[in-house]
């Protein structure tokens, strides 16, 4: 059974929610997922993006009111 | 090193050029990139370990928004480059020498140590080239 981690990196500025989703990504299993909250509309791009180069999942993107939603699945 | 390395050389003391290779750096060591990075000139000064962190830039206009919007400072962003990803950091040791520092003067978990001019030119051939 998979676990979702939510990261609340609303406030932060570029590349601070994706260098926290990488902090996260860190300490948990394969498999498991993290929800990263970010109000930086470049994370819209750049996780997705990252994940692309890296090879980890990036499930979607969803916008919240008055935030972003990504949610990423760790792959290796 | 692996030819998609990324070298950075950065001379400028200026918030918005040392932010700017902060950001270049991490996110590129945390994308498996190797990273490299010079610290020469005025911008060794910002790494002065016994520097306030409010005095240790100068800029324009923009190095006061990154301040006052608290935009994650420079080597926070560096450290968790090296935390994260492949970065060494290298302080220039002809700018050194003119300061009359020694490595103890900077930051020992940010710089891997100091380096001559020659040697980073001569790994850089290698790789993607950026100068701030």
């Amino acid at each position: 059974m998979s676990e979702k981690t939510i990261v609340d990196a609303r406030g932060a500025f570029c590349p601070g929610p994706l260098m926290e989703l990488i902090a996260t990504l860190k300490n948990i299993a394969i498999g498991d997922e993290v929800d990263v909250w970010s109000t930086d509309k470049g994370s819209v791009t750049d996780i997705p993006e990252w994940c692309k180069k890296v090879k980890h999942e990036c499930v979607g993107v969803v916008e919240q009111q008055g935030y972003w939603s990504v949610l990423v699945r760790k792959a290796k | 090193m692996a030819d998609n390395a990324l070298y950075i050389l950065l001379c400028s003391g200026e918030r918005e050029k040392i932010q700017m290779a902060a950001m270049m750096a991490a996110v590129a060591a945390v994308s498996e990139r190797p990273v490299q990075v010079f610290v020469s000139m005025n911008a060794m000064l910002a790494f002065d370990k016994n520097a306030p962190l409010a005095t240790r830039y100068h800029g324009g206009a923009f190095a006061k928004l990154l301040h006052d919007q608290k935009a994650p400072d420079p080597m926070v962003l560096f450290q968790q480059g090296k935390d994260l990803g492949d970065l060494k950091m290298w302080a220039c040791s002809m700018a050194l020498d003119i300061q009359g520092w020694e490595m103890s003067h900077l930051d020992e978990t940010l710089f891997d140590g100091p380096l001559g001019l020659t040697k980073f030119l001569s790994d850089a051939e290698s790789g993607q080239f950026v100068t701030l």
